[in-house]
């Protein structure tokens, strides 16, 4: 028996894997893909290599790249961007470490505070979590991101808005800033060369601004593992994990077991309670499935994985709450055509952003030329100059939203992958029912029913659109202000990439499945750790740093009521992932 | 001829299959297969003959839908009135991208696709169109091969195959919006009626596939039973979107130009050269690219 069986090496799984083999706990962490020991053999820089959905090395699929990814039902023109693998998502996000707006939390008493969605508030303060985000922003580490060309486009563009430079960590009101990233800075020689001979580590430490963050980091050449650019879990929370007694008094390192799916959360009624008491999995490879039990059980498979798990497992649903309340920041894309260099595919992929409390945020994301292509065909507003789809809108962009298609769209493209500029609207978007994880109806795969993602883009509430119409005007006019000759608006339809809230935590038992320690309020024992606790969409901010924080957090709280330990959070200094003594443990031992 | 038969043979001329079947099929010397459709000898024969047939359908199809997606220099971009004077999709190996994807890799579950593949063929054929009798003059003709052998077969192939290639039911579904769009492409330059389209038609006929409450949605779902009905019509609104950003992602990215074997380029992708990526054409591992930062602000905290 295990004392914690986390699911899911994500952004979240790892977070409490690693505090609880710090406490001494033994640890089993469960990733269904595939494991990624080495990087350098295993991946490339290209799009497709990387990113297909189908086939590429960062896609959701078993760890064997011949046999086909997971099907998933979406029945609506829309994108489900999950990956699979040790390090989940993070493998292949850009590092972006915004706090959530405090609006978003219990408590809030500013005089916006009717600004936000109110109905489902996080069940404690803002400050309560303040310490959580401060030992994850420590851990990671979290740094304030380096300028390349196309952040100072996005500054120049911010500067016109009339809006104040953010300088600290906790946003406050509508300002402007360098993305707070979990990237390490540049030093010695990179961002200076593109000479592969001066980018061996350690002649360069940190972020290369190669400019392949969706790819997967592996910079700079020849790092130790957990000195790689990009502080994703697989190069940050899970190494020290595994390396728990190099660097921790008391440490215990975890079992790390991948190509492991898990079908089956156990339990069993005690003392009229239902408790968690195991997992089943099933071995990618072989077909085999085990039985592992446990005191508790931590679900960090994500957002649409751990209600489908929850539903399979045959657990409670008594409110109906469980898959429901999906956000997804009800993303748009505006991209600015220049006659100048932007850069844009070089660098971190976002190193700059916008806040509008209240309503949502934006930052410039960088791609390269196949993502770019893909991102500007996503539209729910049918073919530009052809249908619309009941949608086309005007406004200070050029011509109708849509996506430009044959000539224009290779028009655009010509001027130029690195003479654009894309901004990605983040809306504050409502919790709402009827955008849902649910079963689906269609033949199961091996690891049972698959999960159906249901959004209803036309039926947004109305403070959701309101905030995604004020913040594409006001990342035309930041384009504008840089210089853009031309701006597109693609009224993207759901890509589903920021995910929240399908298990979330409340303050009240009618619309929540967690409660405020992020336990299952109908089975005990069992927490969930990945961004599907959240409570809300956070305002806008990126979801992952929040994610860990709460990860943090629950860990902490697992510690307390089922160990009898006591909570080190603002008692103890935070071991920084970097630290030398999980560098040498990970070399020592081929990690 | 019976109404039945005229109607199956509409059907299978406004899919492309009547038109490929015309085309490509060798001319049939073998035994007169009349009336006994459902002769096991006579489908086999038919089905193994067709086989190869949709195949370069398909193919001709999905090169209709690359130059669409990224016109260039080819054949077919200049059918549909937009001729470039740089490579497009189907130079930069677009149409094999498709293929193989959806051939290969679709994660689509057999017991989805068949009975997609069944309400494909029974609902399409029983939506009325304005195809005037002259425009199925030609493929009209006499032929050893019957109409509802072909039609059968058809059927056997997508009801049945387990490894039906998925790449076929798309193509059969853009040719048949594409007839719905425009009858006069029954006819023409290529296998394919799609591939017949001006650029504007392919637009229209996408738009059959992508907008909400199309009447094409609703009729397929029709003939799905339950409790499937619901998921084949948002699948197709989901592939009436994903095939555009599909292509664009393979037309634009390095598949064609990649060799697994080395993990290395073996040319400069045509996605490449068109946006001036990587002008050196080495992903390599860093930029010259470092400005400082903003303000020279290299910390924040909230003390």
């Amino acid at each position: 028996m295990r004392d914690v069986i986390v699911i899911g090496a994500g952004g979240g799984g790892p977070v409490v894997a690693k505090e609880l083999a710090q406490r001494g706990l033994s640890v089993l962490l469960l990733e269904a893909g595939a494991r990624h020991a080495a990087p350098r053999s295993e991946w490339t820089h290209f799009e497709n290599d990387a990113n297909n959905p189908l086939t590429g090395f960062l896609r959701f699929g078993p760890a064997d790249r011949n046999k086909p990814a997971w099907f998933r039902e979406l029945p609506q023109n829309s994108f489900l961007f999950q990956v699979s693998g040790v390090g989940g998502t993070t493998q292949h996000y850009f590092g972006n470490c915004p706090r959530a707006y405090p609006g978003v939390f219990a408590g809030y008493d500013r005089p916006d505070a009717d600004a936000y969605d109110a109905a489902h508030r996080f069940p404690f303060r803002y400050d309560d979590l303040v310490p959580y985000y401060e030992w994850v922003e420590a851990t990671l580490p979290v740094q304030t991101a380096a300028m390349g060309r196309k952040e100072r486009t996005f500054f120049d563009g911010c500067e016109t808005l009339g809006i104040p430079v953010q300088t600290t960590k906790t946003t406050l009101g509508d300002s402007f800033r360098p993305q707070q990233n979990a990237i390490l800075q540049p030093g010695g020689n990179a961002g200076l060369t593109r000479e592969l001979s001066r980018l061996a580590f350690p002649q360069a430490t940190g972020c290369t601004l190669c400019g392949y963050c969706l790819q997967g980091c592996m910079e700079p050449i020849r790092a130790p593992r957990n000195l790689f650019a990009k502080r994703s879990t697989d190069n940050s929370y899970v190494p020290m994990a595994l390396t728990a007694d190099a660097w921790s008094p008391h440490g215990v390192p975890i079992t790390l077991i991948t190509d492991a799916f898990a079908t089956r959360v156990l339990t069993e009624t005690r003392s009229g309670q239902l408790v968690a008491t195991g997992v089943t999995w099933r071995v990618g490879a072989t077909g085999e499935t085990h039985t592992e039990t446990a005191q508790i059980v931590v679900m960090a498979g994500g957002t649409t994985e751990s209600p489908r798990l929850w539903l399979n497992s045959g657990l409670p649903n008594p409110n109906d709450w469980v898959g429901r309340g999906y956000t997804d920041h009800y993303f748009d894309l505006v991209v600015g055509l220049f006659d100048k260099d932007t850069d844009s595919s070089k660098g971190a992929a976002s190193a700059a952003r916008a806040e509008f409390p209240g309503r949502g945020g934006m930052e410039n994301i960088g791609l390269g030329p196949a993502l770019q292509a893909f991102a500007m065909q996503l539209s729910d507003s049918g073919s530009r100059g052809f249908y619309t789809n009941g949608r086309g809108f005007t406004g200070p962009w050029d011509g109708p939203t849509g996506r430009p298609i044959g000539p224009e769209l290779k028009d655009a493209l010509m001027n130029g992958v690195n003479r654009l500029l894309n901004i990605l609207v983040i809306t504050d978007d409502d919790v709402e029912a009827q955008n849902r994880v649910l079963l689906s109806a269609l033949p199961a795969d091996e690891h049972g029913p698959v999960p159906k993602v249901v959004f209803r883009p036309r039926n947004r509430t109305a403070r959701t659109v309101a905030n995604r119409e004020f913040l594409v005007r006001k990342a035309t006019q930041l384009l504008r202000g840089a210089g853009a000759r031309k701006v597109f608006r693609l009224d993207w339809a759901p890509l589903i990439l920021h995910v929240q809230s399908t298990m979330r935590m409340g303050t009240s038992a009618a619309d929540s499945v967690l409660d405020d320690t992020a336990e299952a309020r109908f089975v005990k024992r069992l927490f969930i750790a990945d961004n599907s606790a959240l409570a809300n969409a956070l305002g806008g901010p990126n979801p992952t740093l929040t994610s860990q924080a709460l990860a943090t957090r629950t860990a902490e709280k697992i510690f307390q009521r089922y160990f009898g330990g006591e909570p080190w959070v603002g008692r103890e200094a935070p071991v920084v992932s970097t630290a030398d003594a999980v560098t040498q443990a990970v070399l020592a031992r081929g990690l | 001829m019976a109404t039945n038969d005229l109607s199956r043979r509409a059907f299978l001329a406004r899919i492309g299959v009547l038109g490929a079947s015309a085309t490509l099929l060798p001319q049939c010397a073998g035994p007169e297969l009349t009336g006994s459709e459902s002769s096991e000898l006579g489908l086999g024969v038919i089905v193994n003959l067709l086989r190869p047939v949709l195949g370069q359908l398909a193919r001709d199809t999905l090169n209709g839908f690359v130059a669409f997606s990224v016109p260039g220099q080819d054949d077919y971009s200049r059918a549909q009135g937009t001729p470039r004077g740089e490579p497009g999709g189907i130079a930069a190996g677009g149409t094999d991208f498709l293929i193989e994807n959806f051939d290969r890799f679709l994660p689509l579950p057999d017991e989805l696709v068949r009975p997609a593949g069944a309400a494909l063929v029974t609902a399409l054929g029983d939506l009325p169109l304005p195809i005037a009798g002259n425009l199925l003059f030609g493929l009209l003709g006499p032929s050893v091969v019957t109409i509802g052998l072909v039609d059968n077969a058809v059927r056997f192939i997508l009801e049945n195959d387990s490894d039906a290639p998925l790449s076929l039911p798309v193509a059969l579904l853009l040719n048949y919006v594409a007839t719905a769009t425009n009858p006069a492409s029954l006819h023409g330059a290529f296998v394919s009626p799609f591939a017949r389209l001006s650029f504007a038609d392919k637009a229209r006929a996408m738009a059959m596939l992508e907008t909400s409450q199309s009447r094409l949605v609703a009729l397929i779902d029709a003939q799905v039973p339950q409790p499937l009905k619901a998921s084949v019509s948002g699948l197709l609104q989901f592939f009436g979107g994903a095939l555009h950003e599909f292509a664009a992602f393979g037309c634009f990215g390095e598949s064609r130009r990649y060799s697994p074997a080395t993990r290395s380029l073996t040319g400069r992708p045509v996605g490449w050269q068109l946006t001036g990526f990587v002008p050196d054409n080495q992903p390599g591992d860093g930029w010259d690219d470092l400005l400082g930062y903003y303000q020279d602000r290299r910390e924040v905290t909230d003390a």
